[in-house]
C-alpha cells in the first residue's frame, strides 16, 4: 500500500508514539522510511543563523551542526533503527510545515506520519507561533498524500486495522478521503463505518436547533451518504452508517471508541484557516489529540 | 604574515571558498585572521585617488562641524545621544582619516572602520537630509564599505553574501532548478483554492516580468504563490525568468561593486531575453535600490535607467487598486489602527511615499501616520545588512528602539512593511521589546481583502 | 602703510578671493563624475535642475526644510549670524561711501544704527555659537582647532570695524586692523571651510540633482525637503 513513508519528528518524547507507528508501518508494509527533522527556523534574514526549535538557542547552519543533530536523532531512535536499517535521515532548517511539504513532494512520498503536538504550547514565542504557524494544519491542508497523525500514546499500539471510521462533511475533499478509506477497507478487508455529525452548537444568533429539525437532518444525511458513497462501492458489504448530533469532534471520538475503530479517516479542509480557528484547533486536530487510534487526514486523490 | 585562509582581499568566487567560510562557526576563525590582515596602503591610496573625487572630497572638507546631523541619525538617538554616533564624526574618523593619511592606516584602524561602516550605519541616507550643505554621509559610508571590501575588512556574513551572489546570482544558495521547482510546487499547492493558477516561466513578451528575493524561494514560498494569485486576480500577463530571477544585493551591502554589478546584470539579461513591457520587483527595499536605482550605473547604462520601466511592488499595487484591477471588499478593510513603515531604499531614496498612502486609503479604515513619515521616516534599524550580521546584533537591537517608539506613538496594532529586511527588523523588534504589535507584507493582507473574480474561485460541489 | 593695504594688498586679497573661489568651483564641477557619483547628470539634467534650485531655495529660507524646523534654536542662531555677516558688509554706509569715492557708484545703505545693531547681533551670535561648540558633546567631538580659528577670522573684521567706526580710541589702529582682518578673511576664504560661502550653492545643487535624477525625482514631482 505504501512504498515511501515520511516520518517527521521533533526528536522529543512528544513524537515517540508517532515514531512507534512509523517504524512499525514501514516494517509491516515493506516501505522505505524517510525520517525528517527540522531543527531550526531561519533567524537572521539572509545569514546562516537559525533558532533551534527545541532549545531556543541561536545556532549556525554549517555541516558540523547538521552532522551533530543527525547523530542526536539517530541516537534517539537507535532501537528502532536496529530493525530497520534502510531508513534515511534528513536534517533541515526552515519553516517546518514548508520543509515537510517540500520533501514529501520531492521524494514522491505516499504517506506522511506526524505527531499531533510538536512543541509544548507554552514554549512558543508569539512570533514563532506566527511564523511557524501550526505545522500540522499546514501539512494536512496541502499534502498530496495521506497524513497519519498520532496524538496520544494510546493511539500508537498498532495491531493492524479491522475497523475504519470514515468521517465526512460531504465536501469535495471528503470525496478523496472516501476513495482512500474505501480502497484501504477493501485491501485490508475491514469494516468501513460511515459517520457524519450534525453540528448542534449555537449559531450566530444563539439559537440551537430543535429536535425535529435534527431528526430531519439526520435522515437527509443518511440519504446523502447512500447516494454519494455507497453508490460507488462495488460489491463491498462490510459497512455501517451512522449519523449523530453533537459537537463534531466529541461525537467522532465517542463513536470511534464505541465501534473500537482502529483508524479514523477524514478530510482536512483546504481553505486557509484564520488565526481564530488556528488557536482553537480544527475538528481534525481535536480528534487527533483525543482519540484512541490514529487519524489519517487526506485531501487529494494523487496518492490513492 | 601567515596566509589568511578565510579573511583576505580575495572575493569569494567558488563553492569551496564559500563552504570554507560557512563552516567557520559565527566567523570565529575569520575574525581572528582579520587581526593578521595587513593593509595594502598603496592599493588603498590608489583606490581613493581613482574613485574618491570632488563630490566626496568636498563633502569631507567643507563639513562645518556644526553637529546638525546628530539628531537625524537613529543610532545617535537610540544610543542616548552618544557623541561618537554623530554621523559626521563617524565618517570623518574613518574615511576622513584615510584620505588625510593618504591610505597609511593600520589593521586596528581598518577593523574599527569596519565596525563603524557596518555596525554604526545602515546607509539610510537620512543624515544627508539634515545637513545644510547636503553632505550625504550615508553615501560616503557606502563608499567606505567599498574601500574596506577591497582591502578584505568586511563582516563575515557580508563576505558570504557577496560570495552567494557571485556563485548563485542570488543571496542564498538557490539554484535555477530549485527556483523553477519551487514555482511548480506552488502552482500545485494553490490548485485547490485557486484553480488554474499558473506561474509562467520565461514567457516571452509578457507585460510584466516579476523578480523576487531568494529567501522567498528558500523559506517562504507562499510569498511566490501570493504574488501569483494577485497577478492572476488582476488579470496581468506576467512571467518569471528561470535565470536572473533574484534582485536583492548583499553584495551592495558588502561594498562588493563587482559582485553587485554581476547580480544586476543577470536581471537585465533576463529582461533582454524575455522582452517584457515592464518589470515588477517583490516587496523588498534594497532590491529596488540595487536593481533599479544603483544598478543602471554599475552596469553602465548611460541614462541611469533600467532596460524597461521597473516598478516596486507598492507601485504595482497602487496602480492595480487605482485602475480597479484589484477591488477591495469594503467590509474586509483593516479596521484596527494600522501604520505604514517607510523603508529607506524605496521611499527616501526612491520617492515612492505617495504609493503607500494611496494603498492605505483603499485598504485601511484607521490609518495612522508615523512621526516623522514619508521621506523623513527613520530606518527600521536593520537596514544595510545589519539584520544579518551577528557581530553587531546588540547594536542592531539598540537601534530598533527608535522605530519601536515611533510605532508606540501611533497606537497602531498592525505595521505594514513592504520590505523583507524591514519585516525582519520589526519582527525582531516585537521579539526583543514585546510591544504587542503584528506586522505584515502587503500580499497576504490584499489576498484576504480582495474581490475574487468568478472564474478564479474553486468550484464547489 | 595705509596706501599699501588699501591699494595693492586690497587688490591682491580680492583677486585671491574671486579667483580662488572660481578655481575651487571649477575643480569641483569637473570632478563630478557621472559614473563614480552614479548620477546621470548630463542625460537627465531637466529632472536635476529643478530639484537643484529647490534644494538651494528651501535651505536658504529659515524653517524652509524639516532640517531647519527640527532644530529651531540653531536655525535662529544660524540665520541671524549669516544675515548679520552679509547684510551690513554689503550695505554698510561707510563701505558704500568708499565705493562711491573709488568706483563712482554705490548700493543702498542701511542707516548706521541698524548696521550697528546687526554687527552686535553677529558678535553675540558668534559668541553663542562658540559656547555651543564648547558645551554640546555632539559638536565638541567634531571640533578641531581650525574651527575656532575660522570663527575668529570671520568675526575679527566685524569687531575691528565696530571699534573703528565708533572711534572709541586709537582710530588709526582699529582702522588698519579692520582692513587687514578683512583682507585676511578674503584670502582665507578659498583655502578654508569659509569657501562654503560659494560652495554651499554647488553642493546643495549637487544633492538636489542627485535626488531629482536618481533618488526618486524621475517618478514624482517635488522632493520633500
Amino acid at each position: 500500500m505504501f512504498k515511501k513513508i515520511l516520518f517527521s519528528t521533533t526528536g522529543t518524547s512528544l513524537c515517540d508514539a508517532a515514531a512507534r507507528v512509523a517504524f512499525d508501518m514501514a516494517n509491516r508494509y515493506g516501505a522505505k522510511l524517510f525520517i525528517i527533522h527540522i531543527f531550526g527556523i531561519p533567524d537572521r534574514s539572509y545569514s546562516q543563523a537559525a533558532i533551534d526549535i527545541k532549545t531556543g538557542e541561536k545556532v549556525d547552519l554549517n555541516s558540523d551542526h547538521f552532522q551533530k543533530v543527525q547523530e542526536e536523532i539517530k541516537q534517539t531512535y537507535s532501537e528502532q533503527i536496529k530493525h530497520n536499517k534502510e531508513c534515511e535521515f534528513e536534517i533541515l532548517a526552515g519553516i517546518p510545515g514548508t520543509e515537510i511539504l517540500r520533501t514529501a513532494r520531492k521524494k514522491d512520498i505516499d504517506l506522511i506520519i506526524m505527531g499531533a503536538r510538536h512543541s509544548k504550547k507554552e514554549k512558543k514565542s508569539p512570533q514563532q507561533k506566527l511564523i511557524i504557524g501550526n505545522t500540522l494544519q499546514t501539512v494536512a491542508r496541502s499534502a498530496r498524500c495521506p497524513v497519519l497523525i498520532i496524538g496520544r500514546t494510546a493511539a500508537s499500539f498498532w495491531g493492524g486495522i479491522s475497523n475504519i471510521l470514515f468521517g465526512t462533511d460531504f465536501s469535495k475533499a471528503s470525496d478523496s478521503a472516501f476513495l482512500f478509506a474505501y480502497k484501504l477497507a477493501r485491501t485490508l478487508k475491514c469494516t468501513l463505518n460511515f459517520f457524519h455529525v450534525i453540528n448542534i452548537s449555537e449559531d450566530s444568533s444563539g439559537n440551537v436547533m430543535d429536535q425535529n429539525e435534527i431528526d430531519d437532518r439526520i435522515r437527509d444525511a443518511r440519504a446523502k451518504i447512500r447516494e454519494k458513497y455507497l453508490s460507488r462501492m462495488e460489491e463491498f458489504e462490510d459497512y455501517e452508517i451512522d449519523v449523530w448530533e453533537g459537537i463534531p469532534y466529541v461525537e467522532i471520538v465517542k463513536y470511534s471508541r464505541e465501534k473500537f475503530a482502529d483508524l479514523i479517516i477524514m478530510a482536512h479542509h483546504s481553505k486557509k484557516i484564520d488565526l481564530e480557528e488556528a488557536n482553537i484547533g480544527t475538528t481534525m486536530e481535536q480528534i487527533a489529540l483525543r482519540s484512541n487510534c490514529p487519524v489519517i487526514s487526506i485531501n487529494h486523490t494523487d496518492k490513492i | 604574515m601567515t596566509e589568511n585562509k578565510l579573511c583576505n582581499r580575495i572575493p569569494v568566487n567558488t563553492k569551496e571558498e564559500l563552504n570554507g567560510l560557512l563552516q567557520d562557526k559565527s566567523g570565529k576563525q575569520y575574525y581572528e585572521e582579520m587581526d593578521n590582515l595587513e593593509v595594502d596602503a598603496k592599493a588603498l591610496w590608489r583606490t581613493i585617488q581613482t574613485t574618491c573625487k570632488s563630490r566626496i572630497r568636498t563633502w569631507l572638507n567643507i563639513c562645518a562641524h556644526c553637529g546638525m546631523c546628530a539628531d537625524s541619525c537613529l543610532f545617535y538617538l537610540a544610543n542616548d545621544n552618544d557623541p561618537e554616533q554623530v554621523p559626521s564624526y563617524k565618517i570623518q574618523s574613518t574615511l576622513g582619516e584615510i584620505v588625510k593619511k593618504k591610505g597609511k592606516v593600520d589593521t586596528t584602524f581598518m577593523k574599527r572602520a569596519m565596525d563603524t561602516a557596518w555596525g554604526k550605519c545602515t546607509c539610510c541616507n537620512r543624515c544627508g537630509q539634515y545637513c545644510p550643505f547636503g553632505i550625504d554621509m550615508g553615501v560616503m559610508m557606502s563608499f567606505l564599505r567599498g574601500v574596506l571590501f577591497s582591502q578584505g575588512f568586511v563582516p563575515w556574513e557580508m563576505k558570504i553574501g557577496s560570495g552567494m551572489h557571485r556563485i548563485f546570482r542570488a543571496q542564498m544558495d538557490v539554484t535555477t532548478e530549485d527556483w523553477v521547482d519551487t514555482c511548480e510546487w506552488m502552482e500545485e499547492e494553490s490548485e485547490d483554492e485557486w484553480p488554474g493558477l499558473k506561474i509562467p516561466i520565461d514567457k516571452k513578451n509578457a507585460d510584466i516580468i516579476y523578480t523576487i528575493n531568494a529567501r522567498e524561494a528558500k523559506h517562504y514560498p507562499e510569498d511566490i504563490a501570493e504574488a501569483a494569485i494577485l497577478f492572476s486576480i488582476a488579470g496581468e500577463d506576467w512571467t518569471v525568468p528561470s535565470e536572473g530571477w533574484e534582485e536583492t544585493s548583499i553584495a551592495m551591502f558588502a561594498g562588493d561593486w563587482e559582485g553587485a554589478s554581476m547580480q544586476v546584470e543577470s536581471v537585465y539579461e533576463a529582461i533582454d531575453r524575455i522582452k517584457p513591457k515592464r518589470m515588477v520587483v517583490t516587496e523588498c527595499g534594497h532590491a529596488y535600490r540595487a536593481t533599479v536605482i544603483e544598478g543602471p550605473y554599475w552596469t553602465g547604462q548611460k541614462n541611469g535607467k533600467t532596460p524597461v520601466e521597473t516598478l516596486h511592488y507598492v507601485e504595482w499595487v497602487a496602480e492595480a487598486l487605482r485602475s480597479g484591477k484589484l477591488k477591495i471588499d469594503p467590509l474586509k478593510k483593516i479596521k484596527e489602527p494600522v501604520t505604514y513603515h517607510d523603508s529607506c531604499n524605496y521611499i527616501r531614496n526612491g520617492g515612492l511615499s505617495d504609493c503607500g498612502r494611496e494603498i492605505m486609503s483603499y485598504i485601511a479604515e484607521d490609518f495612522r501616520e508615523m512621526k516623522p513619515n514619508r521621506d523623513h521616516n527613520f530606518c527600521c534599524g536593520g537596514g544595510g545588512g545589519l539584520n544579518g550580521i551577528g557581530r553587531y546584533r546588540k547594536q542592531r537591537n539598540t537601534a530598533l528602539k527608535v522605530k519601536r517608539d515611533q510605532i508606540l506613538a501611533t497606537g497602531a496594532k498592525l505595521v505594514i512593511t513592504p520590505c523583507h529586511n524591514c519585516w525582519d527588523a520589526i519582527r525582531d523588534l516585537e521579539e526583543v521589546y514585546k510591544i504587542g504589535i503584528r506586522w505584515s507584507f502587503l500580499k497576504p493582507l490584499l489576498i484576504s481583502m480582495v474581490e475574487v473574480p468568478e472564474h478564479l474561485k474553486p468550484k464547489d460541489e | 602703510m595705509y596706501n599699501f593695504i588699501t591699494g595693492p594688498l586690497a587688490w591682491f586679497s580680492f583677486l585671491v578671493f574671486f579667483i580662488g573661489l572660481f578655481i575651487r568651483s571649477v575643480f569641483y564641477l569637473i570632478g563630478l563624475d557621472s559614473k563614480l557619483d552614479r548620477i546621470s547628470y548630463r542625460v537627465n539634467s531637466f529632472y536635476g535642475i529643478k530639484e537643484a534650485f529647490r534644494s538651494i531655495l528651501y535651505w536658504m529660507l529659515p524653517f524652509g526644510t524639516r532640517g531647519w524646523r527640527t532644530q529651531p534654536g540653531m536655525t535662529f542662531l544660524f540665520f541671524i549670524f549669516h544675515l548679520g555677516i552679509v547684510l551690513p558688509t554689503v550695505f554698510l554706509g561707510a563701505h558704500n561711501m568708499i565705493l562711491k569715492e573709488r568706483w563712482g557708484f554705490s548700493l543702498f545703505a542701511f542707516p548706521d544704527y541698524l548696521s550697528d545693531i546687526m554687527t552686535i547681533v553677529v558678535l553675540v551670535s558668534a559668541f553663542v555659537l562658540l559656547i555651543r561648540r564648547i558645551i554640546l558633546p555632539k559638536v565638541r567631538i567634531l571640533t578641531k582647532s581650525s574651527d575656532y580659528m575660522v570663527l575668529f577670522v570671520a568675526i575679527l573684521p566685524f569687531f575691528t570695524g565696530f571699534m573703528a567706526f565708533h572711534q572709541f580710541s586709537n582710530y588709526p589702529f582699529w582702522m588698519i586692523a579692520h582692513i587687514i582682518s578683512g583682507e585676511i578673511l578674503l584670502i582665507a576664504i578659498p583655502f578654508t571651510k569659509l569657501s562654503h560661502c560659494f560652495l554651499f550653492f554647488l553642493t546643495r545643487a549637487q544633492l538636489g540633482m542627485d535626488y531629482g535624477i536618481k533618488r526618486g525625482g524621475m517618478k514624482r514631482n517635488n522632493n520633500i525637503w
